[in-house]
């Protein structure tokens, strides 16, 4: 059996909501486990008890053969001995000390040299040559969150836990650094559990997904998974995309790119980023349907397929089509009736090129 | 002008706030970060002497310094003489006297150092020690001058606590307040005079630089 890391546990607070969570993690290879969910939903008090700075009331934490936490046999391990790397939203970096500093915080019982290597090493793999000397106040916030994971990653934890790692980012530097923390992320050797809100961080960063809600853990699976077959509507609303399918770029033309899924040729806008490999997501309100069947173009992608079912949701209707694939599309209540939309009814679902949101893998 | 008074009155004083340093960091390390729910009967008791007429905390400590207690029958056996109308004895004291003037200011500088740094720290695999001595401590230099100056000033201007524990004994317990009551006491008023002002200059140079220091160091070491 590989290894790997088991946590069961419950955490209550004084007039706020009981935690529960059950995890598993592989360990020793680079792998990303993605806490998605709503703000208050408890991701980050999961995370805390894994590192050992909340202590849980009930349950179990293993890592591989060690006991972390076992509040049957009262068993408590420190922060300091788990051999963590935990990166705090707001980065808490060191205000008195420099960036080296930062960076050389954790391995100041290593000797001289290996330090220096270990810099070195830190500095290039995050772009920050030349700002060894900078204090925290006198960097950029991509520059501090940088530092924060180097000062994290230089010390060789067993485990990465990462609290929102990219919110206190503006837009234009969250997008970039996205794709830098993820081949950061897998140039690792140790797995990272990594709380969110953010589904395209999610996408972008994520081997599984785990959706927690109101304490609890919904549901886990691979992303495409969780995001397309949402396990119930409390997933499915949380979530907020509705089709999300792994596809591969088999050509490109004019600044679009064209993916064979399902049997269907798909054109999506390539905004940024490289990469032949893509989450295709589409978002149902951006569906239209339509009775019959209508050439594609590579402005608008019209697929043919039948309706596998219609699910009322307030005003409108969540209507499931296969189409090679399966496709969600939101459609008024009015227009479900108008279209008799049955299960079996052929139909054409269109959606613009420029709806669908490529996430690079 | 007689220099003697002063010396010695600049001789407790620095070694008060030197112990005050040391014993007043654990202190209120545990104060900032201990959640005991009786926790506010210990800051009562360090808060006392804020509050307390001197006259009635020199009393007690000569009461524990006498024969029958224990803390003066230790020490008697110890070192052979006992500790009230001695320079140690006026030390004990002064440490007790200004023991608030030290911990307020660290516990309230470590309480403004940013919890989430203490467990960076942590995570990190630094241990608690460490962790003070290397972020907490740091972050905390201006609270940590801070309770040097004031305790090292509010033991410079004692009078009713050194006049119930040490007397009035000149090179041993005589200091500066005492020996300005004296000169006035005997109509003297140009030798109280000659005294007063070297304490009000020595004051007041001791405070200026100690404020302008702090202000550069907040230039050096921005907290945020």
């Amino acid at each position: 059996m590989a290894d790997e890391m088991t946590a069961d546990f419950e955490k209550r607070y004084d007039g706020g909501p009981t935690i529960r969570a059950a995890l598993r993690l592989p360990v020793g290879h680079s792998h990303v486990t993605v806490l998605f969910g709503p703000s208050g939903a408890g991701k980050t008090t999961v995370l805390r008890c894994l590192a050992g700075l909340e202590r849980p009331e009930r349950g179990r934490i293993r890592f591989v053969d060690e006991p972390w936490v076992d509040t049957d046999l009262g068993v408590m391990a420190s922060p300091q001995a788990r051999g963590i790397g935990y990166l705090f939203q707001d980065y808490a970096l060191f205000p008195h000390l420099t960036v080296a500093g930062n960076i050389t915080y954790a391995i100041h019982g290593l000797d001289r040299e290996e330090q220096h290597t270990r810099l070195a090493e830190m500095l290039r793999l995050l772009r920050l040559e030349g700002l060894e000397d900078r204090r925290p106040a006198q960097l950029s916030g991509g520059q501090q969150q940088r530092v924060a994971l180097a000062r994290v990653l230089a010390r060789r934890p067993r485990l990465l836990l990462l609290d929102e790692p990219l919110s206190a980012l503006d837009a234009p530097t969250r997008e970039q650094l996205r794709g830098e923390l993820r081949s950061v992320l897998r140039g690792q050797t140790m797995p990272t559990l990594c709380v969110t809100h953010d589904w395209v961080e999610a996408l972008t960063l994520a081997d599984d997904v785990a959706v927690m809600a109101g304490g609890r853990i919904l549901q886990t699976g691979s992303p495409d998974q969780v995001f397309s077959k949402p396990a119930n509507a409390e997933v499915a609303a949380i979530v907020g995309v509705e089709t999300v399918i792994l596809g591969r770029v088999s050509g490109r033309q004019d600044g679009l790119a064209a993916f064979d899924v399902g049997g269907k040729r798909l054109w999506a806008v390539e905004a940024s980023g490289k990469g032949e490999e893509f989450y295709l997501c589409i978002r149902a309100e951006d569906v239209t349907l339509e009775i019959g069947t209508r050439p594609s173009s590579s402005a608008r992608n019209h697929l043919a397929g039948r309706v596998m079912h219609v699910r009322p949701a307030g005003p409108v209707s969540r209507v499931a089509v296969d189409c090679g694939f399966a496709l969600t599309a939101l459609v008024t209540r009015q227009a479900a009736q108008d279209l008799d939309l049955q299960p079996g009814t052929p139909v054409t679902a269109t959606v613009k090129a420029s709806a669908i949101h490529l996430i690079p893998r | 002008m007689n220099w003697a008074p002063i010396v010695l009155t600049l001789k407790l004083a620095s070694l008060t706030a030197a112990i005050l340093l040391v014993i007043g960091m654990p202190i209120a390390y545990w104060l900032t970060y201990s959640r005991w729910r009786w926790k506010f009967l210990v800051e009562s008791v360090v808060a006392l002497p804020l509050v307390l007429p001197p006259t009635v905390l020199g009393f007690y400590v000569l009461v524990a310094f006498g024969p029958k207690s224990p803390l003066g029958q230790g020490y008697q056996a110890l070192v052979g003489h006992p500790l009230a109308f001695t320079f140690e004895g006026l030390l004990f004291a002064s440490v007790l006297y200004s023991l608030p003037f030290a911990v307020q200011p660290l516990t309230s500088a470590f309480g403004a150092v940013d919890p989430k740094l203490v467990e960076a720290s942590w995570t990190l695999g630094i241990s608690r020690l460490a962790t003070f001595l290397r972020v907490t401590l740091p972050l905390s230099i201006a609270g940590v001058v801070t309770g040097l100056v004031l305790s090292f000033a509010h033991t410079m201007g004692e009078f009713g606590v050194v006049l119930m524990v040490g007397g009035n004994i000149p090179g041993v317990t005589r200091t500066v307040s005492i020996d300005i009551y004296d000169e006035v006491q005997a109509l003297n008023y140009a030798g109280a005079a000659e005294t007063a002002l070297v304490l009000l200059i020595f004051s007041f140079v001791t405070l200026s630089i100690v404020y302008a220091l702090n202000r550069r160091m907040w230039v050096v070491w921005p907290t945020r």
